[in-house]
């Protein structure tokens, strides 16, 4: 009997060609948009020229030094920092006004720089500029207390910038940003597994779906027949969600690192708590179907965003704000499952994160039992 | 106007469906405007973040020294050193970033030695790249110091960093000219998604009804002539998408006020209108092309979601890649962006700086006229199958 609706179960859930693109095409189909969207991420942003004017007046022909510093960052090559013009006063405040250039540089009373906003580009030209100023009081402390070091080392070590810094990763993986995008995508084709709960339940509720009625009338135990088709669903999107991270791993290179065992029980643990969360706002929201799957769409579109899916800082946000929020959020969970193993060298954290998934899961399947018990049907 | 009637008796019963994509909006909108989440890529002061300083090297001047001067340009925590605490803390954000000076650093960077202090940071965030800018300069500026003057002694060399650090050059914000990015900016880029969702459904699910052989065969013989069906149904679809665009235009002015009454706050509202005539004709497009009705909701969500990753809505399109962007100029969401953009930034409003604003709600409008033509063609083309 078990292999028989089992069986029987998977192919109708196969042959839903609607439910499988939004289970597996269309995370496929995201992942690809995210590895196009993302990929320049982690690479550098390509230095543009910056556009900047500089006050050609006595003052500033007093300070050789930096039209040589400058100079040097504006010639035309590939490295080029700015695009240097040389005028006068009235007419790079006209410049800056019409949005020609993002800021004039004068010397009164030492370097001055005017900028309308406050963005990436005015904070280059400000780091420029303080690198200037501290330099040459280096240059200058230097020459006053110890003059000999013009014809030592000091020029060569004054343009010489050393790399003192090593970036040490905070866990065992290595420090990819971009890869905690993948996992909130992971995180949402969990929570997708929804709509096969739905699925299921709506076939066994007489007054939604013919399947439902007919199944109502049969012999077997209602509960029997439920359990066996969330197992078939289960299955289905298991499957599904290992074909997704296969297609990560093969095709689009994400280099998920070493620790690839606990992140399958993440996708076996998260795939629960889709499907029984499915299972739950089926068995709540007794309108029709498409706003069932609406409002799984949306449900989980939401919870993505919220673990950081189109925007990876808010994640930060909502940890200083609103603590509480990150713990019931599913997505959130799973993705946090990933992200502890990439940050810690114990699993500690990790398993708490699952911890809470199985108690959502139990949760979803207790309340949806509830629910769904002894439901009978005068009419329909 | 029974055509017309009828449309809007259709978008009723699935009011359900579209207006999920309005409620996500809203929320991300609502969301967003009160954490404003632009502030982090345009702040000009940086905010000091918190930061664990761990010396496992003996006390040193130089040790001493950057750890006075990274405590007044960031908050240093006072956490135990212990692997578990900092993980816990930079996990959950209690700090940002980590200093760890390791033990011999001193001695080997006064000989002149390879030497490195480890550093851990929160990754993706803008904060850790000022303080990587910030240990980088103190260290170089030491290094300088110790090569050119020999023996120098500790107090003198932290003194002299000190001074030469704390010297900045003079910004003005030229108050005249001062340009806020705009708050609703955000609001309005991601408007593009939630639009181009609705349009699309909206369109397909009535379109559908219409397209469906035994209805059209029937409001053929029907004694209402065809073009007066067409007028109806282009009418519907029109008075559809003005809603849609209404409603956003309407909680914009909710959430932002008198912000949105100023010239920038016309032009966002303009655009959005723009583009809301081409994402309109795309979604007719669309509504002859797909062949089931689930299938709407799957090329409603491709379409809006595919075209706003990669033509800026969620990353910003300064953060693309150059291919990326080529790609994405093939999509009106592209444009609508990168005129938001403009207008953003815009501190006085001439035939010059708005010039390649309104050259991108032309290419935008054009993208309409065409897609309309292309649909013009397809809808022949079907006609003379069947």
């Amino acid at each position: 009997m078990f292999s028989h609706i089992f069986l029987y179960k998977l192919k109708s859930i196969v042959r839903d060609r609607n439910l499988m693109f939004w289970t597996l095409m269309f995370p496929i189909l995201l992942s690809v948009l995210f590895w196009m969207a993302f990929s320049n991420l982690t690479k550098g942003e390509a230095f543009r020229d910056i556009k900047i004017a500089v006050i050609n007046d006595a003052a500033y022909k007093e300070n050789a030094n930096f039209d040589k510093a400058l100079s040097y960052v504006s010639a035309d090559n590939k490295d080029r920092l700015f695009n240097v013009t040389y005028t006068t006063m009235d007419s790079a405040k006209k410049l800056l006004k019409d949005g020609q250039i993002e800021g004039y540089i004068y010397f009164n009373n030492g370097l001055n720089l005017t900028v309308k906003n406050s963005g990436i580009n005015e904070s280059i030209i400000k780091e420029f500029l303080d690198y200037y100023v501290q330099t040459s009081s280096t240059a200058s402390t230097i020459i006053t207390e110890n003059p000999s070091a013009i014809y030592g080392s000091l020029a060569k070590d004054l343009t010489q910038k050393v790399q003192y810094l090593k970036e040490v990763p905070a866990g065992n993986a290595n420090p990819d940003t971009v890869v905690a995008y993948f996992y909130t995508l992971i995180a949402m084709t969990c929570l997708y597994g929804s709509f096969w709960g739905q699925k299921e339940v709506s076939d066994i509720q007489a007054n939604q779906s013919y399947v439902g009625a007919r199944v109502n009338v049969a012999p077997t135990h209602k509960l029997k027949v439920f359990s066996i088709s969330m197992l078939a669903a289960i299955t289905v999107q298991l499957i599904e969600i290992f074909a997704l991270l296969l297609f990560l791993i093969f095709v689009l290179k994400i280099n998920f690192g070493s620790q690839i065992g606990y992140i399958v029980l993440t996708c076996f643990v998260g795939t629960l708590t889709g499907v029984t969360f499915g299972a739950l706002i089926s068995a709540i929201v007794t309108k029709k179907e498409g706003i069932k799957i609406a409002i799984i769409i949306g449900g989980s579109m939401i919870m993505s965003f919220l673990s950081g899916m189109m925007y990876a800082g808010i994640k930060t946000i909502i940890s200083r704000n609103l603590p509480a929020l990150s713990y019931i959020n599913p997505a959130n969970l799973i993705a946090d499952s990933f992200y502890s193993l990439y940050y810690y060298s114990g699993h500690e954290h990790y398993f708490i994160n699952t911890l809470l998934l199985c108690a959502f899961t139990l949760l979803f399947s207790f309340l949806t039992y509830i629910i769904l018990r002894r439901q009978k049907y005068a009419s329909i | 106007m029974q055509v017309f009637k009828v449309f809007f008796r259709i978008i009723k019963k699935n009011l359900g469906e579209l207006s999920v994509y309005m409620i996500i909006f809203l929320v991300l909108a609502v969301l967003l405007s009160s954490i404003n989440t632009g502030s982090q890529y345009n702040e000009f002061a940086q905010t000091k973040s918190k930061i664990a300083f761990i010396n496992n090297d003996k006390t040193s001047a130089l040790t001493d020294g950057l750890r006075d001067y990274l405590n007044e340009n960031a908050i240093i925590a006072d956490i135990k050193n212990d692997e578990r605490t900092l993980q816990d803390a930079l996990f959950y954000r209690d700090i940002e970033y980590i200093v760890k000076v390791p033990s011999g650093f001193s001695d080997k960077f006064y000989n002149g030695e390879k030497a490195e202090i480890e550093i851990t940071k929160v990754p993706d965030s803008i904060s850790g790249v000022y303080m990587d800018n910030m240990v980088e300069k103190y260290l170089n500026t030491a290094r300088i110091y110790i090569n050119n003057m020999k023996n120098i002694s500790g107090e003198k060399l932290t003194q002299y960093i000190q001074k030469d650090l704390s010297k900045t050059a003079n910004v003005n914000l030229s108050a005249a000219d001062a340009v806020q990015t705009k708050k609703y900016l955000y609001y309005y880029n991601y408007a593009a998604y939630s639009l181009s969702a609705i349009l699309i459904l909206g369109v397909c699910i009535v379109m559908f009804v219409f397209n469906k052989l035994d209805i059209k065969r029937r409001n053929l013989c029907s004694p209402l002539k065809n073009s007066s069906i067409n007028m109806q149904l282009i009418l519907g679809n029109l008075t559809l998408s003005l809603g849609a665009w209404l409603i956003i235009v309407i909680t914009s002015i909710i959430i932002y006020r008198k912000d949105m009454f100023t010239i920038s706050g016309g032009l966002f509202i303009l655009n959005l209108l723009v583009f809301t005539i081409a994402m309109l004709s795309i979604s007719f497009l669309i509504s002859n092309i797909v062949k089931s009705r689930p299938a709407t909701s799957a090329a409603a969500n491709v379409v809006a979601l595919g075209s706003s990753f990669i033509g800026g809505v969620f990353v910003p399109q300064y953060l693309l890649g150059a291919k990326v962007l080529t790609i994405a100029s093939f999509t009106p969401t592209y444009w609508y962006v990168k005129s938001n953009n403009i207008i953003s930034s815009l501190a006085v409003y001439n035939a010059q700086t708005l010039k390649p604003v309104f050259t991108n709600m032309l290419i935008v409008f054009a993208f309409a006229v065409a897609v309309l033509a292309i649909t013009l063609v397809v809808m022949k083309q079907r006609k003379t199958v069947s």
